[in-house]
C-alpha cells in the first residue's frame, strides 16, 4: 500500500465518523420497544437512529468483547453487565446529561447496583422474572384442581413430573436462571458460589430429568402456545408472550405465569453505552429519551415487561400496572432474588454441569 | 507475469481464506482466558517490536489442548459426533442412492427436471426448512394427523426432540450433496457394461454390486464426505429438532465460546476438530488422485 | 462333404421359428425363420435399422421375440435369461468394465460360475494366449489400445467356451487396415475354437471374408441367406445384387430363348442375351445384374453377343484396379472393370474415348421385379 492510498482509507475513516456524530446506533433484545418511540426519538433529537436487535446475550457479549462493535447503547442483563464491565466494555454514564434519572425506581435501583455498583455504568430498562409457565387446563386435568401450580415443586418432585412428562415440559436452557432455581428449592442460596453448594443442583435435576423433554433457549414459547408442552420454566416475557399468542390463536386452553412462591430470580436489563461507542453525546440523549415517565411507560404498555421507573407508573395500563405476573405484589417483591455472575472457574463448573445434567455426560 | 497470477491465485484464496484464519484460531487456542477486551492473553504489541514479539510467544502454551485431556466431555463429545456423522452419512447414502439411480435411469428429457427438483430446497433458507420439520414432527404436526387420520396410530408418536428428528433432519439437509456426486457418476455409465455383466452369468442384482456400485463409487465417496464434514461439527440441526441430551462437538465448542466465554478453549476444541476433519479430508484427496490417475492416461 | 445347411439331416444349433419382434408400433424383426448350424460363421448384413441387431440380442436374451419361438440346440430359450444362456455376446462398444483389469475382464464369467482357481488361471492364460494379450494382463481397458481392447472383449466372450459367440458389429471401431488384419483372426479363432459364431455387420466386404454364410437382412426379414459366394454371384432381387458391391443394374423386357431371356432395354440398342434357369414370361419386366469386373472393356468392336458402344465419362483409379464409367447412346452408364496390371501411362483408355463394353450370356444374372 503506498502512501496515498493509505491517506485516502484515513479520509475516508474520518468521513465515516463525521457522519456518526450524527447517527446513534442502538442494539437491543428483538420484540422490546414500541416502533412509535423510535420515530418520536428521531423528531425530538433530529438525531438519526439506528436500531438492531439481537436475541442471546452471548451474541451481545461476543461483540462488546471482540471490540469495536460500532453501536452506542447496548442493552445486556445484568450478570452479563457485570463481567463485561470489569472487562473494560463500558464507559461511565455522565448523569449530568440525564436529567430524567430522577424518575428512576429506587426499589430496582437498588438491586441493580449490585452488578454495577452505584449504578455508574448503566440504567435499568425493563426487568422481570424466572418462574413457571403452566397450561393451567391441561396440569389440572393431571394433577387435580389443587396442585401448586406456582411452587417449584411442581418441576423439582418427581411425582408431579412424573405425571407431567405426558404433556410435556421444557426448561430454558440456561444454566445462570435454572441452577438458582434448584438450589432455592433445595433451601440452599441461590447465589452461592461454593462449587459444593452448586454440584448439589445435579441430584435435583437428576431426579427429574427424564421427565424434561427440551432445554432450550426460546422454544418453549410456541410450544406452550400451541399446547405441545404443558409446563415451561423460563423467563416471565416469553411464557406472558405465549399466553397472548395462545389467547390470539382462540386456543381452549389457559395459560398462567407465576413467579415460584418459594422465591423467584429476578433479571434486569441494562442500558449501557460501550467504551468505544462512535457517538456517547446521543447516546446519553438517547438514554435520557428513554428515562422520560411517559416513553417508557409506552414500551412497557407495548411489551407487557415492568420497567425501573418509578414516575412510569403512572402511565401505564391497567393490564400492565395490575398483573402481578408483570408487576408482583410487595409480598412477592420481597421474595424477589438476584444473583451475581460467577466467576471463570466457577462459570466452568456450572457450564459442566449443566452439561452433564442435559446430556448425562 | 500473467501465468504466474493465475497459478498463484488459488493459492492466495487459500491462504487468506484458509490458512489466515486457521492460524488466527491456532494462536487463540495457545492462550489464556481473561476478562478484557479481547477476552483472552496475550495480545501481540507491535509497537515493542522484537522484545515484544518474544515475549508474547513466551507467554503461549499448549495447556489447553492438555485441558481437552482431563474431561471425559470432550472425547465424548467428538465420539458422539463421529457417531452421529457415520450413521447420518451411511443413512443418507442409502435414502440417496436410490433417489440418484433413478434420476441417472430416467429419460434423458426429465434430468433436467429431476436435477432442478434436487435443488430446488437451496433456494428457500436452510433455517426455515429446518422450522418446517419442527411443523411436521411434532406432537400435533402434519406427520401425526395424518398418520392418525388414517387410524395408523391412535396415539401421537414423539418424534420431535429425539435422536430420530436430528436423523430425518439432517437426512433431508445433505441429501442433495449426496445425490448430485453419486448422480454424476452414474449417469456417465455406459449401460451396456450391465448387459455384459448379465451377459457373462451375472444376475441383475448382482451385476448392480459388481458393476454399478464400484462405478458410482468416485461418486459415493464425494458424497459421504460432503455430507460427514459438515455433519461432523453440525449444531443447528440438533440444537432445533433433538432433544437436550443429544452430545455434539458444536454444542461443546458453543458453550465453550458463549457460556464460559473461553475463547482459548473453544479454539482448541475447534483445532482438534479441523484435525479430525483433516484426516478424511486427506484421505479422500488420496483417492480423487487414484481415480484421476485410473481414469486418466 | 456337404455343408449342414444343404443336408436334410442335419440338426440347426439355432432355429428361429416364425419370430417376430415390435417395439411398440415399429416391426423390428418380421416373421422370420432361420436355422444356424454348429460351427458356422454366421454373418447378419444390412443397413441400419435392419433388425439385424434385435436379432442378435433375441438370441443374447436382451429381447423376448413378440411372437414365436427360439430353440437352441432344441431347446426354446425364450424364457431364459441371458445370464442363464449359454450364450456369450461381444459388445459393439466392448462394454469393458473400466473398473477390472485386462485379466479380471476376461476372468468375470468364470468367477461367476465360480469355476476353481486353478483352472481359472489356466483359462485365462489360454484367452490371453489365444488374443495375444500376455503383455496387457494388468492394464486396465483404458490403457490399451483400440485394437487390443477389441481382444479383450473377444477373449472375455469366449473364456466360459459358449456354443454360441454373438458378435454385434465387432469391428466398427477400428480402423480399415486393423480390421481387414483382424478379420482373418476371428476367423482363425473361430476354427481354433470350434464355436459358432453369429456376427452382425453393415459391412458386406466383412460379411464376405469371415462368414460361411450371409444373411442379407431388410426391413426385418431376411432377403437371402446363402455362402458368400452365392450371394455374390446368384444374388436373389436386386436389393441383394445392389447391397454387396457394385453392379450395372440393366432394366428391361424379357423374351425367352432355350437357355434363358433375351432382353429388349433401349431403343435403338440390341438385345442382350443371359442364360438363366428362371423362367420369365414373355415381355415380363426384368433386371439384368452383371458385375463392372466380368464386363471387358475394348478400343475396337469385339466378337461377342453381348456388346454395346459409349464413351467414357469417369475413371475412378483405385490402385488395383480402375472402374471406368461409360455412357452409352442411349443415357444408360455402365461401370466396367480392369486390374491395372500395366503402368498407368500405358493405360489404353482415356476421358472422353469410344469404346465398347461386352461381356458373356453367364456373366449377368436376370432378376424378376
Amino acid at each position: 500500500m503506498n502512501f496515498q492510498v493509505f491517506s485516502l482509507t484515513v479520509c475516508v475513516a474520518m468521513a465515516a465518523s463525521i457522519v456518526s456524530a450524527q447517527e446513534v446506533r442502538v442494539y437491543n433484545w428483538s420484540d422490546y420497544i414500541d416502533e412509535e418511540l423510535l420515530t418520536k426519538f428521531e423528531q425530538e433529537t433530529g438525531l438519526d437512529l439506528i436500531y438492531d436487535v439481537f436475541d442471546s446475550n452471548e451474541l451481545l457479549e461476543t461483540k462488546l468483547l471482540a471490540g469495536q462493535s460500532g453501536y452506542d447503547v447496548v442493552v445486556p442483563t445484568g450478570t452479563f453487565l457485570q463481567r463485561q464491565i470489569q472487562a473494560g466494555a463500558f464507559q461511565k454514564l455522565d448523569y449530568s446529561k440525564l436529567p430524567n434519572s430522577t424518575n428512576l425506581w429506587d426499589v430496582v435501583a437498588e438491586r441493580t447496583a449490585q452488578y454495577d455498583p452505584g449504578n455508574q455504568y448503566s440504567i435499568n430498562y425493563m426487568w422481570g422474572t424466572t418462574g413457571i409457565g403452566v397450561n393451567v387446563t391441561k396440569v389440572t386435568e393431571l394433577l387435580g384442581g389443587n396442585a401448586s401450580i406456582g411452587s417449584l415443586s411442581l418441576v423439582f418432585d418427581p411425582s408431579n413430573m412424573e405425571k407431567l412428562a405426558t404433556c410435556g415440559v421444557h426448561m430454558v436452557d440456561a444454566p445462570t436462571e435454572m441452577i438458582p432455581a434448584a438450589l432455592q428449592y433445595l433451601g440452599e442460596d441461590p447465589n452461592s458460589h461454593d462449587p459444593e453448594v452448586i454440584a448439589k443442583a445435579e441430584a435435583v435435576f437428576a431426579a427429574v430429568r427424564p421427565y424434561i423433554q427440551k432445554f432450550h433457549s426460546a422454544e418453549y414459547i410456541n410450544s406452550l402456545a400451541n399446547g405441545e408442552i404443558c409446563v415451561a420454566f423460563g423467563f416471565s416475557g416469553d411464557i406472558l408472550q405465549a399466553r397472548d399468542r395462545a389467547a390470539e390463536a382462540g386456543n381452549d386452553f389457559e395459560i398462567a405465569y407465576n413467579p415460584p412462591s418459594e422465591g423467584a430470580l429476578m433479571w434486569f436489563d441494562q442500558m449501557a453505552i460501550p467504551a468505544d461507542a462512535p457517538n456517547p453525546e446521543g447516546a446519553h440523549q438517547f438514554l435520557n429519551f428513554v428515562m422520560d415517565p411517559e416513553n417508557i411507560a409506552q414500551a412497557s404498555n407495548y411489551v407487557y415487561y415492568a420497567n425501573g421507573n418509578l414516575a412510569s407508573q403512572e402511565f401505564l395500563i391497567e393490564d400492565v400496572i395490575s398483573d402481578t405476573a408483570i408487576y408482583p405484589d410487595a409480598t412477592t417483591l420481597d421474595n424477589l432474588y438476584t444473583t451475581t455472575p460467577y466467576p471463570t472457574r466457577t462459570q466452568r463448573v456450572v457450564t459442566r454441569l449443566w452439561t452433564k445434567i442435559k446430556s448425562g455426560t | 507475469m500473467g501465468r504466474f497470477f493465475l497459478i498463484a491465485t488459488p493459492y492466495f484464496w487459500l491462504l487468506a481464506l484458509f490458512l489466515v484464519p486457521f492460524f488466527i484460531v491456532f494462536k487463540i487456542s495457545l492462550s489464556d482466558p481473561d476478562i478484557a477486551i479481547p477476552p483472552y492473553v496475550p495480545n501481540l504489541n507491535w509497537n515493542e517490536g522484537w522484545p515484544g514479539l518474544s515475549d508474547f510467544l513466551t507467554q503461549l502454551d499448549f495447556e489447553n489442548f492438555g485441558f481437552l485431556l482431563t474431561d471425559d466431555l470432550y472425547w465424548k463429545a467428538y465420539l458422539s459426533s463421529l457417531r452421529i456423522a457415520v450413521l447420518s452419512t451411511f443413512l443418507t447414502l442409502l435414502v440417496g442412492f436410490p433417489i440418484a439411480y433413478g434420476m441417472a435411469r430416467a429419460e434423458p428429457r426429465w434430468r433436467p427436471t429431476l436435477l432442478l427438483l434436487i435443488i430446488l430446497p437451496f433456494w428457500t433458507s436452510f433455517l426455515i426448512r429446518v422450522y418446517a420439520w419442527i411443523g411436521i414432527l411434532s406432537t400435533e404436526g402434519y406427520l401425526n394427523q395424518v398418520l392418525q387420520f388414517t387410524r395408523i396410530i391412535e396415539s401421537p408418536l414423539t418424534v420431535l426432540n429425539t435422536p430420530t428428528a436430528v436423523y430425518i433432519g439432517i437426512i433431508y439437509t445433505y441429501l442433495p450433496f449426496m445425490v448430485l456426486p453419486i448422480y454424476a457418476s452414474l449417469e456417465r455409465m455406459d449401460l451396456s457394461l450391465l448387459e455384459a455383466a448379465e451377459d457373462l452369468g451375472c444376475s441383475r442384482i448382482s451385476a448392480f454390486w459388481l458393476i454399478t456400485v464400484p462405478l458410482a463409487r468416485a461418486g459415493i465417496i464425494a458424497g459421504c464426505f460432503l455430507v460427514f464434514i459438515p455433519v461432523l461439527g453440525e449444531i443447528v440441526i440438533p440444537s432445533l429438532l433433538g432433544g437436550s441430551d443429544t452430545l455434539m462437538i458444536g454444542k461443546v465448542l458453543w458453550e465453550e465460546f458463549f457460556n464460559n466465554r473461553d475463547w482459548p478453549l473453544a479454539s482448541a476444541v475447534a483445532v482438534v476438530l479441523l484435525i479430525v476433519l483433516i484426516i478424511p479430508i486427506i484421505l479422500f484427496q488420496r483417492n480423487e488422485l487414484k481415480q484421476r490417475e485410473a481414469e486418466g492416461s | 462333404m456337404v455343408d449342414p445347411w444343404n443336408d436334410p439331416d442335419a440338426k440347426p444349433l439355432i432355429s428361429f421359428q416364425n419370430v417376430t419382434k415390435s417395439f411398440g408400433s415399429f416391426l423390428a424383426v418380421d416373421n422370420l425363420s432361420l436355422d444356424i448350424f454348429e460351427k458356422e460363421f454366421f454373418a447378419l448384413l444390412g443397413p441400419s435399422g435392419c433388425g439385424k441387431t434385435t436379432l442378435l440380442r433375441m438370441l443374447a436374451g436382451f429381447e423376448a421375440p413378440t411372437s414365436g419361438s427360439i430353440l437352441l440346440a432344441n431347446r426354446d430359450i425364450t424364457p431364459i435369461p441371458p445370464n442363464k444362456r449359454t450364450v456369450n455376446m461381444m459388445f459393439q462398444s466392448y462394454a469393458l468394465f473400466p473398473h477390472l483389469s485386462v485379466y479380471d475382464n476376461i476372468a468375470f464369467g468364470l468367477r461367476r460360475q465360480k469355476m476353481p482357481k486353478a483352472q481359472l488361471a489356466s483359462r485365462v492364460d489360454e484367452m490371453l494366449t489365444l488374443t495375444r494379450l500376455e503383455r496387457f494382463a494388468n492394464r486396465r481397458p483404458h490403457q490399451i489400445s483400440g485394437g487390443q481392447r477389441q481382444r479383450v472383449a473377444l477373449a472375455r466372450s469366449l473364456a466360459k467356451a459358449p456354443k454360441l459367440l454373438l458378435l454385434d458389429e465387432p469391428m466398427g471401431a477400428l480402423d480399415k487396415k486393423l480390421r481387414q488384419e483382424t478379420q482373418f483372426e476371428l476367423v482363425d479363432i473361430q476354427e481354433k475354437t470350434g464355436t459358432t459364431f453369429v456376427i452382425v455387420t453393415h459391412d458386406q466386404e466383412e460379411a464376405m471374408t469371415v462368414a460361411t454364410r450371409v444373411g442379407v437382412m431388410n426391413e426385418g426379414q431376411l432377403v437371402q441367406v446363402e455362402a458368400p459366394d452365392v450371394i455374390y454371384e446368384n444374388p436373389n432381387s436386386t436389393y441383394v445384387a445392389s447391397f454387396l458391391g457394385q453392379i450395372n443394374l440393366i432394366e428391361g423386357r424379357a423374351t425367352p430363348t432355350a437357355s434363358g431371356i433375351d432382353l429388349v432395354w433401349a431403343e435403338g440398342q440390341p438385345r442382350l442375351h443371359c442364360k438363366t434357369d428362371v423362367v420369365f414370361s414373355s415381355g415380363q419386366r426384368c433386371h439384368l445384374a452383371i458385375r463392372p469386373e466380368k464386363i471387358m472393356i475394348h478400343a475396337e468392336e469385339p466378337e461377342s453377343r453381348n456388346k454395346v458402344c459409349g464413351t467414357v465419362l469417369d475413371i475412378a483409379y483405385l490402385g488395383n484396379i480402375s472402374t471406368y464409367h461409360v455412357e452409352l447412346i442411349s443415357g444408360h452408364v455402365i461401370k466396367a472393370q480392369t486390374t491395372n496390371d500395366r503402368r498407368i501411362s500405358r493405360r489404353s483408355f482415356t476421358w472422353d474415348d469410344s469404346v465398347w463394353l461386352s461381356w458373356t450370356d453367364t456373366a449377368a444374372v436376370a432378376l424378376a421385379n
